[in-house]
Parts: C-alpha cells; structure tokens; sequence
C-alpha cells in the first residue's frame, strides 16, 4: 500500500493573522472525468471542449467544486493542517480555471480565537497571475 | 451596562445563531436545553458574544460554564 502524504501539524498558539501556506495544482483531463462521476455532473461546459468553446469559453472549464478540494487540501494538510475541521466555507468564482492550466490556491490567517479554537482564513485562487476565485473559510482546531 | 441589557442582547445573539426566536434566555438555560445546542454552535455563540460586547474570553473561562447564568457573571466581570 503506498503511504499517504503527511498533513502538517500546526496549533493554536503557532496561528497568527498574516500566516498564509499556498497550494499549486492542475487539474488533469482524468481527474475531470472522475469528478463528473463522483458528482453525476456531466454538463458538457465542463466535459466537451467543443461546447464549451461554443459558449465562449477557451476550452472544458474545470469544475469548481474542485476549486474548493484544493481548499480543502490547504486546509487538512498545510494551513492549519491535521487537526483542524471546516466551520464554513464561502468561495465567489471570477474567472475560468481551464485543464491542463497551472494555478495555485492561497490561504491566509486572518483572526484565530483563542476562545474557541476557531481559525479565519482568506482564500484566493489564481492563475497565471489572475483572480479565478476568492473567499473565506472557518476552521476548528481540535485540541 | 445593567443585567437586564446583558440578558436583552445574549438573547437577541442566541435568536441568531439558534435561528430561533422562540428561545428564552435564562440564568438556568444551558445547552441541554436547545436541540440544536452542539460544539459548533457553542463555538458561534462565544464568538457572536466576544464579538457582540467587545470582550475576549480564554478557553479556561468558556470551558467552565455550565450554563447562561454564569456566562452573563464572566461578561460583567470583564465589563469595564
């Protein structure tokens, strides 16, 4: 069995507003094709290049839900990592992500709550250079 | 601030993140008594209390309440 990669740890007390962790990602044709499976999605903007050019757009478009499985991977593995559970997430789409296109998502701490635990980030996806999505999430840190 | 306005505004906050406006907010009221009183709502409801009066409490001090009364003693002894 291959051994799986390894979430980063970080606590409360390492958490402070400005810290931020970054994710680069592509989406692959294959992993478009298991989404469109997993989710029962097979509208054609996102599984025909020719439709989807037809609409205007440069190509398939990546869905967004797979925007949001990068955030989720910023936030189980990087940024805070093992031990933190989503409280809320909320992301607005700007622009296209298209396959094969190199883009990155960012997370950055913006409050942590001693109180509670509970950890607010800005989310911000790009590529080369542009906008495709912001947002916020929330996140709890098990103790 | 007198009790009374501490009592007028948790249950204006505990209207909101409860969504509902049934709920009667008493010294006795713990989380036993509102269904939907779990670890997430607890979390929502400290913050929209920090937040509400401007106050910052330590995971000590929330950790130990057992119930409405005595979160309105730790919001007046941090009142200035």
């Amino acid at each position: 069995m291959t051994a799986l990669p390894h979430a980063r740890v970080l606590a409360l007390d390492e958490l402070a507003p400005g810290l931020q962790a970054c994710v680069e990602f592509e989406i692959t044709a294959q992993q478009m094709q298991q989404f469109a499976e997993l989710s029962g999605d097979f509208n054609p903007l996102h599984t025909d290049d020719a439709f989807a050019r037809g609409k205007g757009f440069e190509g398939a478009v990546v869905y967004g839900a797979l925007l949001v499985a990068k955030v989720s991977q910023l936030i189980g593995m990087r940024l805070p990592g093992r031990d933190s559970v989503w409280a809320s997430v909320s992301l607005d789409f700007r622009k296209p992500l298209y396959v094969g296109q190199p883009a990155q998502v960012e997370g950055v701490v913006t409050e942590v709550s001693a109180s509670t635990g509970m950890v607010a980030l800005k989310l911000t996806v790009r590529a080369a250079g542009k906008l495709l999505a912001k947002g916020t999430a929330e996140v709890v840190l098990g103790r | 601030m007198s009790t009374d306005a501490v009592y007028a505004k948790l249950t204006e906050i505990f209207h909101d993140v409860f969504d509902d406006e049934s709920i009667k907010v008493t010294p006795e009221l713990a989380a036993d008594d509102v269904d939907e009183w779990d670890s997430l709502s607890h979390i929502r409801l400290v913050l929209a209390i920090e937040k509400k009066f401007g106050l910052k409490f330590s995971a000590a001090e929330v950790g130990r309440l057992k119930n409405v009364g005595e979160f309105v003693a730790l919001i007046e002894s941090k009142m200035p």
